[in-house]
């Protein structure tokens, strides 16, 4: 028996023959894992974090060259594209130790021969992500693959949390330690807000000591830089473009030998790939594009020229927020507004990778007021303010499914399945009484007993176990496991040759045959739409649509609003220095003189009228989502006092009510407004929370096998069987409205689209502080923006039958 | 409910989504899609059961408030194969057997004859003349100096109105030529109709059959 000394030794040999230098966190790291701890190694990419957990599972057979029987670690990734590298370090620790274990990868990529493979004789080390651990675990022969396994490690623990993938983590952990209790857990996060959290989440609240928290303390150096306009007399007040900046943006690219240019959605991204090229054509060639609609081969070959230095630029979105590092990266261009500081930091991070290079991001607002984010940002970066990653609890969707993988894979017994759940922090909350519901809807299909239906999926033998036996139901759970549910999607395809990527079937719909729409950068003639592709060939015209994608508004993140408000306050302070904020002063006096800046102990409301109505605007800086909520509750709580309707609009800054009647604002707009009491019912009163419900709805029944998408690859799908979950929906807030999946649609609503919390904390600050209204002659640079989103939402407290009397029938489509 | 005049002849129209033939004594229906729910559920997917419910209860108010003496279903009485749900179906016209239960079959209704035997249904497999209508499921069936009145389409109506209001609500439609009946099941979608000038809409929403001027 080796000690836990000499087997830190045993392992950084390596290291010392190599001339590296093992650095504290990784020592640490080995240490606390070889005395059986499970944790979190908080570090940045490119650190070293992937051997701080990964080596010690090799420590006790370096001296003999041993290779144990069967899986030992199981590697859980949240992206494919990262398997094969984290692979090809597991390789090399093989090698420099002298041992002959095995490295599989397991993802959706992985063929049925080598999976069949991975089964009969599993290598010792797994590379894999949370939906293939599930699809094992739905097999019968699980028990033999993951019996052995001593350490699990979830890389980029941050990514998974705040998503339903991580329930589906925490799921599959719930279920190894519920066998095997001395399994050891390894998370690798960046920096979140909510570290101690994550690791709870990890692995489950707080049931032992022996769990660390590991902090490399390694500082990044970002340097972010601002694209500034010459004249800001002149840069426009709104707009989420920023083309009017491009002529900067070229020298930036010349001046790297690579740069990443990050848009926030896929159309601003193929407008900005089409725009650069009529700029600068010698870019041809050199320059890509890159994002989630886009074909995964297209995609695979964008990212290997990157790796490769031969591309001098790539136009992308968040699809290359992740992933492998590409070293030839020297800048980076944000367009637009981040939204959120991690995200900001993420990105920045794609540059700069070589030991000790500093990243250097470049900030192009494109609005005026978007300037003040970009000092705003540096200033978090600076005080290290990063913000949380919420993790979802209660998730009854993905439970279903999870018991339905249990029952497909072997079977479960009630009370040992709910003694492992409520050790997770997802289920840990779950009542007997809400267990026993659950148990009846898989069983019988529905929560109330009833007398005996057709219904059959699950059974339950003489011994209490529950267990599918029926083949086709088995395949066809195993084909819906997963919990990224994307919109209906036609594939685009040459009229003979390759795919090209996927739109939305919505977009289609706007075309008929002959119609020209620009996609991954080239400009495409609609041919016709057969089976599930639509196809398409190669256009000469330079008009036509772009594909808009839904999904594309984002909002402030908490941190976000707080920094941009710190900065908002320095102009009352007279303490504005940076270089962004000066630029800024003729706007900010603008407002000053029309309206008021705000200072910190006050809440702006603007007031006045227009050829459009009266406008009431107030400026909480909250963030979209928050001031969608509180423009609702605003505008149901005043219709209640008198009779009035009005059509709401919000951004990041602050929210507008506008109506055809004068309000005596002075005398109604009163604190009481803003009382937090009662705050869930007015909420749900106010806005149409059944619509945004119905919304939200598609993800849980697809994910509960509510819905079921068909198999992959068939072109016609079991027509029989396939229903829109709008439908699904219906019935079940008619016929059982105590539904749990019905109900968590509604706490969906209210946490994630609508964030209660926050507005509830932004109500609280707006009765501490001072009601400051003005009333100017005309908009301002604060209103302006708002008022000419074209995005309104009208609310009214009319019934249904007085709407449809103002409504009009909708002719043409 | 709303009275309106095609070919001379009084319809009422119902919010249950039926018809009643004033001058004929006659209920006509279209796509009950009964046994739609258990249909689902058998295969797996767990809807309420209790919705199904809904279905028989409006069948048996609307027999019992009418009275009618003809009962015709406009096709799609039952979603597809066999289920257990047939036998309520069964049960029901026994139990109203001097109502004559007519079925003019949709493309849905493919049990096999011996179930359709045991209820108590006349069947017509593709139209049933009874002047000055033809009924029928699908609307392409057209007979010079006939009106069709028909199902098959679960006719729908968006409304818009200003600030991104929308509403999609299930509605009667009656074109120059051809009537559309909504459907009558739970759980059967819409499909949203554009109608012209020259056509008449009578949405239902709230319980109420409200006109709408196009």
């Amino acid at each position: 028996m080796t000690s836990i000394k000499e087997n830190i030794t045993l392992i950084s040999d390596w290291f010392s023959k190599s001339g590296w230098k093992a650095h504290p966190f990784q020592k640490k790291a080995w240490k606390y894992q070889l005395n059986g701890y499970s944790g979190i190694v908080n570090a940045p990419t490119g650190s070293g974090k992937t051997f701080s957990v990964m080596l010690p599972i090799f420590a006790p057979y370096i001296e003999n060259k041993e290779t144990p029987e069967g899986l030992q670690l199981i590697w859980i990734s949240p992206i494919r594209a990262l398997a094969k590298e984290i692979s090809l370090s597991a390789e090399k620790a093989i090698a420099a130790y002298g041992l002959n274990w095995k490295v599989g990868i397991r993802t959706g990529d992985t063929t049925t021969v080598e999976r069949q493979k991975q089964i009969k004789n599993p290598p010792q080390i797994m590379i894999t992500t949370p939906e293939s651990l599930h699809i094992i675990m739905s097999s019968r022969k699980s028990k033999v693959i993951f019996d052995s396994c001593q350490v699990v490690v979830v890389d980029e623990w941050h990514e998974l949390i705040g998503s339903k993938r991580g329930v589906q983590t925490e799921l599959f952990l719930s279920c190894m330690r519920g066998k095997h209790p001395e399994l050891k857990t390894w998370g690798i996060s960046a920096t979140i807000g909510n570290l101690p959290e994550a690791l709870d989440v990890l692995l489950g609240p707080g049931q032992d000591d022996k769990r660390i928290l590991i902090k490399a303390n390694i500082n990044k150096k970002i340097l972010v830089k601002t694209i500034m306009p010459d004249e800001i007399e002149r840069y426009p007040w709104s707009g989420h473009l920023g083309i009017l900046l491009l002529d900067k943006v070229v020298p930036i690219i010349q001046s790297a030998s690579s740069t990443l240019i990050f848009t926030n959605t896929r159309a601003q991204c193929e407008i900005w790939y089409q725009k650069l090229l009529e700029y600068d054509p010698s870019l041809a060639g050199i320059m890509a594009m890159h994002h989630g609609s886009i074909s995964k081969d297209m995609r695979a070959w964008v990212e290997q020229a990157l790796y490769d230095g031969k591309l001098k630029a790539v136009v992308c979105t968040s699809s290359l927020d992740l992933g492998v590092d590409f070293r030839p990266v020297e800048n980076i261009v944000q367009v637009g507004s981040p939204k959120g500081v991690a995200r900001f930091v993420q990105r920045a991070g794609r540059s700069g990778h070589s030991p000790g290079a500093t990243s250097k991001i470049y900030f192009l607002p494109t609005n005026s007021l978007e300037l003040i984010e970009s000092s705003a940002l540096r200033k978090a970066i600076k005080e290290k303010r990063i913000e949380d990653r919420t993790p979802f609890v209660r998730s009854w969707d993905v439970l279903i499914q999870y018991m339905m993988t249990r029952a497909v894979g072997g079977g479960f017994k009630d009370v040992e399945l709910y003694e492992e759940l409520i050790k997770t922090f997802c289920y840990s909350s779950m009542t007997k009484d809400e267990w026993s519901l659950l148990l009846n809807y898989i069983l019988y299909g529905s929560q109330s007993l009833r007398a005996y239906d057709e219904y059959h999926k699950i059974g339950k033998t003489k011994d209490g176990i529950y267990l599918v036996n029926n083949r086709g139901v088995a395949q066809r759970h195993r084909l819906s496991i997963g919990t990224i549910v994307s919109d209906a999607m036609l594939q685009v395809k040459f009229v003979r040759g390759k795919k090209i990527g996927t739109v939305e079937e919505w977009f289609v719909a706007q075309f008929s045959p002959g119609d020209n729409f620009w996609f991954a950068g080239m400009s495409l003639e609609y041919v016709r739409i057969k089976d599930n592709f639509l196809e398409v060939r190669k256009s000469k015209k330079k008009s036509g649509k772009i594909p808009s994608y839904m999904g594309g508004r984002l909002s402030f993140t908490s941190q976000m609003s707080e920094v941009l408000k710190e900065k908002i306050y320095e102009y009352g302070r007279g303490e504005i220095k940076d270089v962004e904020m000066k630029k800024l002063i003729p706007l900010f006096e603008m407002q000053e003189l029309r309206s008021r800046m705000p200072r910190e102990e006050e809440v702006l409301v603007e007031y006045f009228h227009s050829s459009e109505g009266f406008h009431l605007l107030m400026y909480p800086f909250e963030g979209r989502n928050v001031h969608e909520g509180m423009a609702a509750l605003l505008g149901q709580r005043l219709s209640k006092l008198l009779p009035i309707s009005f059509s709401l609009a919000y951004n990041d800054f602050g929210f507008e009510l506008l109506s055809d009647k004068q309000i005596d604002v002075d005398k109604i707009l009163t604190k009481e407004l803003f009382n937090p009491r009662n705050l869930e019912q007015d909420i749900q009163a106010s806005i149409n929370s059944v619509e945004i419900a119905q919304r939200k709805f598609r993800d849980i029944a697809c994910i509960s096998g509510l819905v079921f998408t068909g198999y992959p690859g068939k072109e016609k799908r079991q027509k029989h069987l396939t229903s829109n979950s709008r439908l699904i929906f219906d019935v079940f807030r008619e016929y059982e409205p105590d539904n749990l999946l019905y109900l968590q649609t509604y706490d969906e609503v209210m946490a994630v689209e609508l964030q209660e919390d926050r507005i509830y904390t932004a109500l609280e600050r707006i009765r501490n502080k001072k009601i400051v209204i003005t009333k100017p002659e005309k908009y301002t640079p604060f209103s302006f923006p708002i008022m000419v989103d074209r995005l309104r939402e009208k609310m009214s407290s009319e019934t249904l039958l007085d709407r449809i009397e103002k409504m009009k029938v909708e002719l043409v489509k | 409910m709303k009275e309106i005049i095609i070919q001379n002849e009084k319809l009422v129209l119902l919010p249950q989504k039926a018809i009643y033939w004033e001058k004929e004594e006659a209920l006509l229906i279209a796509d009950l899609h009964l046994g739609k729910i258990a249909h689902f559920r058998k295969y797996g997917i767990a809807l309420p059961p209790q919705s199904e419910d809904k279905n028989w209860a409006t069948l048996s108010r609307l027999i019992r408030k009418w009275k009618p003496k003809k009962l015709i279903i406009l096709g799609d009485l039952f979603h597809s194969q066999y289920n257990d749900q047939w036998e309520n179906f069964v049960d029901m016209t026994d139990r109203y057997s001097d109502v004559e239960w007519i079925l003019v079959k949709g493309n849905h209704d493919v049990l096999r004859d011996n179930h359709y035997h045991r209820s108590n249904l006349k069947i017509y497999p593709y139209a049933l003349q009874m002047s000055p209508f033809l009924l029928t499921h699908e609307p392409d069936e057209i007979f010079e100096g006939l009106y069709t009145l028909c199902g098959h389409i679960h006719p729908g109506i968006r409304m818009k109105g200003s600030g991104r209001q929308s509403l999609r609500l299930p509605c009667f439609f009656f074109g120059t030529k051809v009537g559309i009946l909504p459907a009558f099941g739970v759980f059967t979608g819409l499909h949203v109709l554009h109608p012209e000038q020259e056509d008449k809409v009578y949405l239902i929403a709230e319980e109420q059959v409200v006109p709408i001027s196009i």
